[in-house]
C-alpha cells in the first residue's frame, strides 16, 4: 500500500505534473520576497520535487518585514504562538511512547509539518517573533486516548484560528503563505478525525474564529504556564560551600 | 521603541494573558471533549486538562544514556514508597527550594495506576538517591535536556557533555574527606547570581545532593557548584562538599548549564 503520508513516497515529481511551468511560476510569485537563503530553498524543493507547500510558505515569508503592515506582524505572531503550541504537543507525544501504528505515524508527520510551521514563522518575524511559551501538556501526551482528542481539538482549532485571520491579513505574500498552512492544517483536522472514526469533513463552511476566541479558548486548556523560576538574581546560596 | 518591538511586546502580552489563564484554571481532572463531536462550538471549548482514566501500560522509562527529564513541582504532596496514594510517604515535595526558587525533579518512570498518572521522580532527601512517586497532577510540564556535568572526584576534574560530546572541561575542588563530595547522579536545581558573598563567585548552582555529614548546614545540606575567593587552592580537596571552579570557569559553566541538567558525581 502507497504510504500516503510520506512526500518522498509521492509517485511523481514536480516536474511530471507542472508540465507547463504553471506551479513553477506561481512558486516564483510567492517568492517575491525571498532573501537568497528562501531561493536556495526553492531550487532544493524544484529540484526534489517534493515539499512544494513548505517551500512556497518559506518563499513568502521569508522577509515580510518589508512587506508586511504591523496588524500582518501580529498576525503572524499568533499563528506562531499557536504552530508553538501544536509543535510542542506533537514532539512530546512523539517521545511519550504511548502512541503505535497509524496515530504514533500521524503524530510524527503532523509534528514535522508544526515544526516546520514554526521554523518559516520565526524566519519571517526576524527579531519580532515572540518567544514560545512554556507548556504543560497535562497528561494528554501519555494517553493515547486523551492525545488523539487532544488533537482533533488543536487541529480543528487550528483550521478556524486561520480562517478567522485571513480577511484581515494585508499582504499577499503573507496571505498566500498562511494559506499554505491553513489548508495543512485541514488535512491534519481531516486525518485526525478519520482516526477518531468522526467525519473527515463534517460541513459544507467552516465557521472561522476571532483571535479573542481562540485565545481565550487555548487559555481555557492551561496548556500553556508560567516557566518555572529557577534562576534568581540576588538569592543568597544556602549550600554547603 | 520600534514598531517590532512595540508588536513583540504585544504579543508577549498576549503570551502573558495565557499564562494567567493556564495558571487560574482548576487542575481537575474533566471529561474530555468526545471524539465523535462535530460543531465547532464543541471543538473551541478545548475541554480537555488531564485524562480523566488512563489505561497504560507497562512502566515508560524517561531519559537514557545522554537525555534526561525534569518538571516543575506545581502542587505541594506527598512522594510515596510505590505508585498508590495508601503506600508509605517517602518525602513531602515542596514548591520551592530553601532559595527561594522553583523546585524541580527529575523524572525517571512513570506508570498508570488506579486510572491515574504517576511518576517516579528523584527526591532531594538523604540518603542521595532515594526516589518517590507522585501523581502526574502534582508536576509541570515536561522539560528535556541533554546536557550534564561529569564531576571527576578522582581527578578533580568537571567535564560538560552536550549528548554524547564533551565540550569543556575545569580543574575543581571538592569536599574535604570528613565533609565528602556525595557520589550520585543529581540535578541543577537552581542557579543564583549577584549575591553578596565573594566566597561563592560571580554564579553559583543549587544541586539535588546533599552531604550526609553537615546535616545541620542552613538548609540541610544542600551540595553546589559555585566559584571562589580562593583559585589558589584549586583543584583540591578544600571545600564543606561544594563543588568549586575558578571563577573563569564557573563563568564559562554558566553559559552552558541550566537549571533541570544532570550532574553526575563519581
Amino acid at each position: 500500500m502507497t504510504n500516503i503520508t510520506d512526500e518522498k513516497t509521492l509517485p511523481f515529481t514536480l516536474e511530471e505534473v507542472d508540465k507547463d511551468g504553471a506551479i513553477a511560476e506561481a512558486h516564483e510569485t510567492l517568492e517575491r520576497f525571498a532573501d537568497s537563503r528562501a531561493s536556495f530553498l526553492k531550487k532544493a524543493a524544484l529540484a526534489t520535487g517534493g515539499v512544494i507547500g513548505g517551500g512556497a510558505a518559506l518563499g513568502a515569508l521569508a522577509s515580510p518585514a518589508g512587506a508586511a503592515t504591523s496588524g500582518d506582524v501580529a498576525i503572524l505572531n499568533y499563528a506562531l504562538t499557536l504552530e508553538y503550541l501544536e509543535a510542542a504537543f506533537y514532539t512530546e507525544a512523539g517521545r511519550m511512547g504511548v502512541l503505535n501504528g497509524p496515530l504514533a505515524q500521524f503524530a510524527r508527520v503532523v509534528g514535522q509539518h508544526e515544526r516546520a510551521h514554526v521554523a518559516a514563522l520565526k524566519k519571517a518575524l526576524g527579531s519580532a517573533a515572540v518567544a514560545s511559551p512554556t507548556f504543560d501538556f497535562k497528561g494528554t501526551t501519555e494517553d493515547a486516548t486523551a492525545f488523539r482528542q487532544t488533537a482533533q481539538v488543536l487541529e480543528d482549532t487550528g483550521v478556524m484560528a486561520y480562517a478567522g485571520q485571513a480577511p484581515r491579513v494585508a499582504s499577499n505574500a503573507v496571505l498566500a503563505a498562511a494559506l499554505a498552512i491553513h489548508t495543512v492544517e485541514a488535512r491534519h483536522a481531516s486525518w485526525i478525525r478519520h482516526l477518531n472514526d468522526a467525519p473527515p469533513a463534517p460541513r459544507a463552511f467552516d465557521q472561522p474564529r476571532s483571535m479573542e476566541q481562540v485565545l481565550a479558548a487555548v487559555g481555557r486548556t492551561g496548556f500553556i504556564t508560567r516557566a518555572p523560576q529557577t534562576t534568581m538574581p540576588g538569592g543568597s546560596p544556602r549550600f554547603t560551600g | 521603541m520600534t514598531l517590532s518591538a512595540v508588536l513583540a511586546a504585544a504579543l508577549t502580552a498576549t503570551v502573558v494573558l495565557l499564562t494567567g489563564a493556564g495558571l487560574g484554571s482548576s487542575g481537575s481532572s474533566s471529561t474530555p471533549t468526545p471524539p465523535r463531536s462535530t460543531g465547532s462550538e464543541a471543538s473551541l471549548n478545548l475541554a480537555l486538562r488531564q485524562p480523566a482514566s488512563v489505561s497504560q501500560t507497562g512502566t515508560f522509562r524517561f531519559g537514557n544514556a545522554t537525555t534526561s527529564w525534569w518538571a516543575p513541582v506545581a502542587n505541594a504532596a506527598p512522594a510515596y514508597a510505590s505508585p498508590s496514594p495508601r503506600a508509605r510517604v517517602v518525602a513531602r515535595l515542596t514548591t520551592r527550594t530553601p532559595e527561594g526558587t522553583s523546585n524541580i525533579v527529575r523524572l525517571l518512570e512513570r506508570v498508570a495506576r488506579g486510572g491515574k498518572l504517576w511518576l517516579k521522580v528523584s527526591l532531594p532527601v538523604l540518603p542521595n538517591g532515594t526516589t518517590g512517586w507522585v501523581l502526574r497532577s502534582d508536576v509541570g510540564g515536561y522539560q528535556r535536556t541533554t546536557t550534564r556535568l561529569v564531576i571527576d572526584r578522582g581527578r578533580l576534574t568537571a567535564t560538560l557533555y552536550r549528548g554524547a560530546r564533551s565540550v569543556y572541561r575545569a580543574g575543581i575542588g571538592i569536599g574535604q574527606r570528613r565533609w565528602p563530595t556525595p557520589a550520585g547522579t543529581f540535578h541543577v536545581r537552581n542557579r543564583l547570581t549577584k549575591f553578596a558573598s565573594p566566597a561563592y563567585g560571580p554564579v553559583a548552582f543549587g544541586l539535588s545532593a546533599r552531604s550526609a555529614v553537615l546535616t545541620d548546614w542552613p538548609a540541610g545540606g544542600f551540595v553546589g557548584i559555585h566559584g571562589t575567593n580562593r583559585p589558589d587552592i584549586l583543584p583540591g580537596r578544600v571545600s564543606h562538599g561544594c563543588i568549586r571552579l575558578r571563577n573563569g570557569d564557573i563563568l564559562r559553566v554558566a553559559r552552558l548549564l541550566a537549571p533541570g541538567d544532570l550532574v553526575v558525581v563519581r
